[in-house]
């Protein structure tokens, strides 16, 4: 393992490897059993073999990640020998599937091994034996009728199913009932042998022999184990004997067959199962039908508190105590299942994290930079959702930092730093946000020439570039202060595509940079997406609302305090002035007629905004439904909610409008024609 | 050989539908359109839309649709007509096409018609005043009274995609292609370097 790597965060990577490795080998299993129906026919479906294939591929990448050589060469071995199936549109024998198969038990017993801190089995054999069977492929079809029939004079019956069976590590057995009167009597016939022995093996033969003494039934069959009541198969006329094994000899190696014979004898087979046994895995579509369904839930359950709240208000006389009892014990209960649905959803950060050092140690020894990259707070829960949608975010983040911030380490030494640059993620949890820094102390961003290049591709700069606007201009998409795109980062959507991730997730994400000390990304995410606290607002007719998340304080304004800096209204707040966005103005209504008007003062990483409306209706727990089709991706609202009514209720980005992104506009708001001045 | 079989006892009932597809009919400034019924999830009356700031002018804003947020499109708007104030018969037809799903506001749909794929014509653009880009072709459709009417067929796949989005302006002045009205707007109360 990575030295870098603390051991209780390798151990839970590990696992998480572990549950891993178990998925595909469940797919892989699953492929198998779908593969096994195509044996001997023209060609195997195609696209089994392509999901097999990318199954093994995962499995040897998740291999070589945690130094599991063998399991990589193994994986590596069976990627090649599908290869060679899809490529040469080869037939699959049941010999090659066999091979497969012993492939897979012995990749999971070479995981669960690893998982035991014991020594893993040898895979040496098996790996030659793919090896050969698709060296061998490319110019022949896999041996299966070309295999030599081993000497049987003991047994007539030899066949390829039963050397098939056998290398399944089934017995084969013979069973032969003599028919008589008697027993048809008792209604035992070869009809209702037939019926038992099949449901106890696989019959591979049934041949009828006459012989002196009348007629025998011999059936062929594969089992796993003997029957146990043999005496009671006695009873009703049936006999039975083992086939034994031809020979002990390994026939043609091509075959398939003597390798599945030694793959399948394991000393101390560990647990079949490599997870461990108390985990539940979970489909995370299940979580978020679960979720939907609480949501409905807290919808029904606001309409419900709406009607009381009207009969109480229409019929004083009403007892409706018992009815907001009821209500509000209802609403105690939802939070709890909505709280419990959500720490099921939630994984540590540490799942992202632990993919970072390799991205670090890659992207270093290419370009010859040296970086130490260190953890913080990787135990920090997030919705799996948000976690999984951030992992290319924070990689390309991490290679930003690498190959755009950290110098090479001549330059360190000169500039008077250590020779090694420190890389550092931390995460962090703030109220119902998690906060994920990533930061480096290499040259940081140059401002001057983020300007210049944005005035180049002609996007407006302001004249003081404050942190935020420079990030603005770098994750505006096209923009890219290299010329030549490197492998590391950079072709000018990166940015663009790290901002649009966190916005779509209803995150925030801010930089401090200082020039020669290093930069530091903050990325505010949303514990979970599903339901959120908001404020209800309104302006006009339009109903909106804003997570509470980022409501620090609520104000009462009157009119003759707002002065105007610039051309934005702003008024006196603390020690300096507080920016005012208008609801009204955001939608293109005239302005309100009220004097005094509530004021929510809205707070983030990025700064402080004063967001005027009509009026404050309260607050209310709301399911958040994105806005994912590109035409409604518009700045100034991240997503959408319903009261109950079937109406959609925008629901306003609170980060947007604490940067200045929705600012009003004087002459933009043509009526029919909201608009809002965007600043990018 | 099993396979082939029925392969082969399928061929027949699609090509079938090939040559006789059905579509929705709708009404849209004085024209009648016609949208594949295959890209159609159905038909609603409008009710209520949310506007949203800040999208395209034929983008209304948004509504609900089977749970999901979806955005009303005025295809008047869309297409270079006027505006006119929805009535009783206005509709949204819910459209689905490339895994997107769009409401789109029409003067009236009320009528799904099979049209024989051989009736259907190549489109000649100085006729309907339309992008021809949006058009499939033109077919003539015989109503209940007998009287011979042209219809347009929609390519639902055009409309949707080539209208602007809020980063798309951005990325085409950066590639050098024409003017962006967002940043018309900023220059306006950003100070701009000279």
């Amino acid at each position: 393992m990575n030295p870098e790597i603390s051991s209780g965060f390798a151990g839970a990577f590990l696992d998480d490897f572990y549950t891993e490795c178990d998925e595909h080998l469940t797919a892989i299993r699953d492929a198998l059993v779908t593969l096994e129906s195509s044996i001997g026919r023209a060609q195997p479906d195609p696209t089994v073999v392509e999901k097999l294939f990318r199954s093994f591929h995962s499995f040897k990448g998740n291999s070589a990640i945690v130094g599991l050589r063998s399991a990589e060469e193994l994986a590596h071995s069976a990627e090649d020998f599908l290869r060679e199936l899809s490529h040469n549109k080869l037939t699959l024998t049941s010999a090659g599937l066999d091979l497969l198969m012993s492939t897979t038990q012995r990749l999971e017993e070479v995981a669960a091994s690893h998982r035991e801190g014991k020594p893993g089995p040898q895979v040496a054999a098996l790996v030659a034996q793919l090896n050969r069977v698709s060296g061998k492929s490319s110019d022949e079809q896999l041996p299966d009728q070309g295999r030599p029939t081993p000497d049987q004079t003991a047994q007539p019956v030899s066949s390829d199913e039963i050397e098939e069976s056998r290398a399944r590590g089934l017995l084969i057995l013979r069973f032969q009932f003599r028919p008589n009167r008697e027993l048809d009597q008792r209604g035992v016939n070869v009809n209702s042998i037939r019926a038992r022995i099949g449901a106890i093996a696989e019959i591979l033969r049934a041949k009828p022999y006459v012989n002196p003494d009348g007629v025998v039934f011999e059936f062929i069959v594969a089992m796993k184990a003997p029957p146990s009541e043999i005496a009671a198969w006695e009873d009703d006329g049936v006999k039975i004997e083992p086939i034994e094994a031809s020979s002990e000899v390994p026939p043609d190696l091509g075959t398939g067959i003597e390798i599945s014979r030694t793959v399948s004898e394991p000393e101390n087979a560990p647990g079949l199962f490599v997870a461990p046994s108390h985990v539940v895995r979970v489909d995370l579509g299940r979580l978020d039908d679960l979720m939907r369904i609480t949501g409905e839930m807290v919808i029904h359950r606001a309409r419900l508190e709406d009607q009381i709240n009207r009969l109480s208000a229409r019929n004083p006389a009403a007892n409706v105590r018992a009815l907001l009892e009821v209500n509000g014990a209802l609403g105690r209960d939802l939070r709890e299942l909505r709280e419990s649905i959500m720490r099921v959803r939630l994984v540590p950060v540490a799942e992202i994290f632990a993919r970072m050092p390799f991205v670090v140690r890659d992207l270093a020894r290419e370009t010859g930079k040296k970086v130490q990259l260190t953890f913080s707070g990787q135990q920090t829960e997030i919705d799996k959702y948000v976690v999984e949608r951030l992992k290319d975010p924070l990689m390309h983040l991490v290679r930003n930092s690498i190959s755009h911030g950290v110098e090479s380490p001549e330059e360190r030494v000169a500039a008077g730093k250590p020779a090694q640059a420190t890389l550092f993620l931390r995460a962090s949890a703030i109220g119902d946000t998690v906060l994920i820094e990533l930061g480096d102390d290499g040259r940081g961003i140059n401002v001057k020439a983020v300007g210049r290049r944005a005035a180049a591709l002609g996007l407006p700069v302001p004249q003081t570039l404050s942190d935020t606007a420079v990030l603005d201009l770098i994750c505006t998409p096209g923009f890219s202060t290299r010329d030549e795109a490197d492998r590391g980062s950079g072709r000018g959507v990166g940015m663009a595509v790290v901002h649009n991730a966190v916005r779509e997730l209803g995150g925030t994400l801010s930089l401090e940079t200082e020039l020669n000390r290093g930069v530091r990304f903050s990325l505010r995410l949303p514990l979970t997406l599903a339901i959120a606290d908001v404020f209800i607002l309104s302006a006009h007719d339009q109903t909106c609302a804003i997570p509470q998340s980022f409501v620090q304080e609520i104000l009462q304004m009157s009119n003759e305090k707002v002065r105007r800096i610039k051309g934005a209204e702003v008024i006196p707040y603390q020690n300096g002035v507080l920016p005012l966005v208008r609801l009204r103005s955001m939608f293109g209504f005239e302005p309100s007629p009220q004097a005094a008007l509530p004021v929510l003062v809205l707070s983030s990483e990025r700064g402080r905004t004063g967001l005027v409306v009509d009026r404050i209706h309260g607050q209310r727990e709301v399911v958040v439904r994105s806005l994912s089709d590109p035409l409604i991706q518009v700045p100034g609202i991240s997503g959408a909610t319903e009261l109950g009514d079937g109406r959609p209720v925008l629901i306003l980005d609170g980060a947007a409008l604490t940067t200045g992104v929705s600012r009003p506009h004087e002459n933009g708001n043509l009526p029919g024609h909201p608009s809002v001045a965007v600043a990018i | 050989m099993k396979m082939e079989i029925s392969q082969a006892t399928l061929r027949w009932p699609l090509q079938s539908d090939m040559t006789n597809q059905t579509y929705v009919i709708f009404e849209l400034a004085g024209a009648h359109y016609a949208l594949r019924s295959g890209d159609v999830q159905h038909i609603e009356m409008l009710e209520h839309i949310t506007p949203v700031p800040n999208t395209a002018p034929s983008v209304e804003g948004v509504v609900f649709s089977r749970g999901q947020v979806i955005p009303a499109m005025n295809l008047r708007v869309r297409f270079g007509f006027t505006r006119e104030p929805h009535t009783l018969r206005t509709r949204i037809i819910i459209a689905h096409s490339n895994q997107r799903t769009v409401a789109l506001i029409v003067d009236a749909a009320r009528e799904f018609r099979q049209i024989p794929q051989d009736s259907i014509r190549p489109i000649e653009e100085t006729l309907t005043g339309i992008d021809g880009n949006y058009l499939d072709g033109v077919a003539t459709v015989t109503d209940r009274l007998g009287a011979d009417r042209l219809v347009l067929l929609l390519n639902i796949d055009a409309v949707l995609n080539a209208v602007p989005t809020a980063l798309e302006p951005a990325m085409a002045e950066i590639r050098g292609h024409g003017p962006n009205p967002l940043h018309s707007l900023v220059s306006k109360t950003q100070p701009t370097p000279a």
